[in-house]
């Protein structure tokens, strides 16, 4: 993401002077950069390059199927594909609600690390342990858990008096608010972790002498906190928009796209496409479109958020 | 640049090595002399595992110049293993799957087609109706091996105290079965569970009872979903309306569902009839089950035979070698070993045979035995695009339907514009 670094103002490179001096280091850069980049194009660019092409064609996973190219006849099914863009919504609140609750949680429990409790490495240790478990080893522990006829969840609201076995997974209007929790809750060690590393570089004088000026604890964050770390609260939460726009691995074991296509995110159709229905080029033209999307939403987001901190020249 | 002439020809050394892999060609040259032939195998009960090597060992013990080495591949994502396998050109000689997942790979030329390749006695004793399930366009994509039905446990206890007469026989009628399952439902029991999850599967199968073939036949497979289809999707609709059937267990899977059997919450349950190994296993000691005769509809007791299947690459280059290993594996004792540790039925007539008068008298087989008299080959397998509408149209849709999201007339009429959507 070269979008993210911070922009600094710098002093324009000096003008190369045509001298041997200056070329010969340019080519000892080169040489040195190169051998460098030999597995970053092989391993990354090359096959982005080829999935990206594989929309254009009509790839399939048939035995000796000779690949032609289709142009956007690929991309043009796709925008009749109801299905597709119903999973495409689903997604977008999926994606949104998930990264919006792992920010505020995280944030709420960096702030609770950061200050002088006891047992502070401990905490920051449990805090941690989501983040320790394959995402494949939550989602079924997730699954025991929310079990509407042995599931412990529901044995403890029968206890407390409430509602008899709620079938959190299987009903129409709570599957996709039952899945958004576990992701949240996988997600936010990533979120509180980064986020406290961003309140550890905050002066503490800062802080202090704004008290000393007689700030509250909400005008202290607000005035003080908050600005030192918006650029790790950006990053953050562009970052965490990604992975959950293309997460998978949870909500397939979870649900498997269920009940009534109610949890279809985008890359579980993607899969399906891909490798059940084995048609890879109408599958690659729908990861295209995904990595559009999300080009165009990050780059709105990070346009407005950055603008304000160019140091006009 | 140097450098950039040597990453130059890497690559194209790289790209001109996959594009010779990739050549096309029709049946590889096949090996005389000593092979070795790759079988790879998803068996995961203990049971079956040890059956399967069994088989090999005694195979290999006898044809030295033709040994099979056993390969143990996942149950649960082999679909996505075959998937790279095949892509990779790795796969291998002989391919143990069903044959609803074959299917796919079948339809893209992977699969030998074995008329030509097993032997006639082999294919003679093969059940019509099975055999006719594994021929897709007229090619034998696999030897069948073990199939399942759906049939229905019953707890015994349970359905006496409610005052049911137990039907016996070849056959009751879904009709019996809904009023059984009314009689014995309590404030605390449900007459019924049925883990329908994947509900496609089941209501497909189910539906030729009444038949219900929702798929033609031929080249562009049309899709109609009219009364006869919709028999057992209402009935079970029904069923769940009128507070006999669990809701919660039409969400859960078949082995959820269990659970609520065995707890004393269910009087009944329909299950995959390769469940009564694990039934006669963890059932509580004083749960007295027993096997409901098979459900059956106005066209009969018909079911959709979706055996598991041995096939053969169509790559491989021991084709033959590959061939007289199934034919020996679909030898009666064999079977019969092999059905016996899965619970599952056998494909042939002479094994079929056998495992009856093996298990008579022991609770459950003969119902389980008569249920797949009615067995046929579904259409829905022929369906290109099959896959696809049974994941993103035809699940959720009976998921909706079941919910009481959406009512059958509704259910039909998105079945039928999902089918025609997929095949665009």
């Amino acid at each position: 993401m070269t979008a993210l670094r911070p922009q600094r103002a710098h002093n324009p490179p000096p003008k190369p002077r045509a001298g041997g001096l200056a070329r010969a280091r340019r080519n000892e850069a080169a040489a040195l950069v190169i051998p460098a980049l030999i597995p970053v194009v092989l391993l990354s660019v090359i096959p982005l390059l080829i999935g990206i092409g594989m929309a254009f064609t009509d790839s399939t996973l048939a035995r000796n199927h000779e690949t032609s190219f289709v142009g956007l006849q690929n991309f043009i099914n796709l925008g009749s594909d109801s299905l597709f863009w119903q999973s495409f919504g689903i997604g977008i609140i999926w994606s949104v609600s998930v990264t919006v609750l792992q920010f505020l949680g995280g944030l709420s429990l960096a702030l609770l690390l950061n200050s002088d409790l006891k047992f502070k490495g401990l905490t920051r240790l449990l805090a941690l342990m989501p983040w320790a478990m394959p995402p494949v080893v939550v989602a079924i522990m997730w699954q025991m858990i929310y079990s509407p006829t042995n599931g412990p969840l529901n044995w403890l609201i029968g206890t407390l008096g409430g509602p008899e076995r709620i079938n959190w997974l299987g009903d129409f209007s709570l599957a996709l608010p039952a899945v958004i929790l576990v992701g949240v809750w996988v997600g936010m060690p990533q979120n509180t972790i980064t986020l406290l590393a961003g309140l550890q570089q905050v002066p503490a004088e800062l802080s202090e002498a704004a008290a000393v000026d007689g700030a509250g604890a909400w005008s202290r964050f607000k005035h003080v906190t908050f600005p030192a770390i918006k650029p790790v609260i950006i990053s953050i939460t562009s970052l965490s928009f990604i992975w959950n726009f293309n997460s998978f691995g949870i909500v397939y074991v979870m649900t498997e796209g269920g009940p009534g296509g109610r949890t279809m995110l985008p890359m579980l159709f993607t899969y399906l496409e891909a490798f059940k229905s084995r048609h890879t080029g109408s599958a690659a033209a729908m990861g295209d479109v995904i990595v559009l999307f999300l080009i165009v939403i990050l780059v709105a987001y990070l346009w407005r958020q950055l603008r304000g901190e160019r140091i006009p020249k | 640049m140097k450098l950039h002439r040597t990453v130059a020809v890497a690559t194209m050394a790289v790209v001109s090595l996959s594009l010779a892999a990739c050549s096309a060609g029709g049946t590889p040259a096949q090996s005389e002399g000593p092979v070795e032939i790759k079988f790879q195998s998803f068996s995961d009960q203990p049971a079956a595992i040890a059956a399967t090597e069994e088989i090999v060992a005694a195979w290999n013990k006898d044809h030295a110049d033709s040994q099979i080495k056993l390969i143990q591949a996942p149950s649960d994502s082999l679909d996505d293993k075959l998937t790279t396998q095949f892509a990779g050109e790795v796969a291998p000689d002989i391919i143990h799957y069903e044959i609803q997942g074959i299917a796919p790979f079948a339809r893209d030329g992977y699969i030998a087609d074995l008329s030509s390749l097993l032997s006639q006695k082999t294919l003679d004793d093969i059940e019509p109706g099975v055999l006719d399930s594994v021929t897709l366009d007229g090619k034998i994509v696999g030897a069948p091996t073990e199939l399942q039905t759906y049939v229905v446990f019953a707890n015994k206890g349970l359905l006496e105290s409610a005052g049911v007469s137990i039907p016996t026989g070849d056959s009751m009628s879904w009709d019996t079965f809904a009023e059984i399952a009314k009689a014995s439902t309590t404030p605390e029991v449900h007459g019924a569970a049925w883990g329908l999850k994947s509900p496609t599967a089941a209501f497909l199968s189910l539906g030729l009872g009444f038949d219900g073939t929702f798929f033609g036949t031929g080249k562009d497979v049309s899709l109609t979903v009219g009364e006869k289809e919709m028999e057992v999707p209402n009935r079970v609709r029904a069923m769940i309306d009128a507070g006999s059937l669990d809701p919660i267990g039409v969400t859960q899977s078949s082995s959820d569902v269990l659970a609520t059997f065995y707890g004393g919450k269910a009087a009944m349950t329909v299950q995959g009839s390769y469940q009564i190994a694990n039934v006669a296993a963890d059932a509580p000691a004083d749960m007295d089950w027993i096997v409901l005769p098979p459900l059956e509809g106005s066209a009969g007791i018909a079911q959709a035979a979706t055996p598991q299947t041995l096939s053969i690459n169509i790559d491989s280059a021991v084709q033959k070698q590959a061939a007289e290993f199934i034919d020996y594996f679909m030898q009666t004792d064999n079977l019969v070993k092999m059905n016996t540790a899965d619970g599952l039925i056998p494909t042939t007539t002479s094994a079929r045979a056998a495992i009856a008068e093996q298990n008579a008298g022991v609770n459950g087989w003969d119902a389980i035995l008569a249920s797949a008299a009615g067995l046929k080959g579904p259409t829905f397998l022929g369906a290109d695009g099959y896959v696809r509408w049974k994941d993103t149209v035809a699940t959720p849709g009976f998921q909706k339907f079941l919910g009481k999201e959406i009512d059958g007339a509704r259910l039909a009429t998105d079945l039928e514009a999902g089918w025609a959507q997929v095949n665009k």
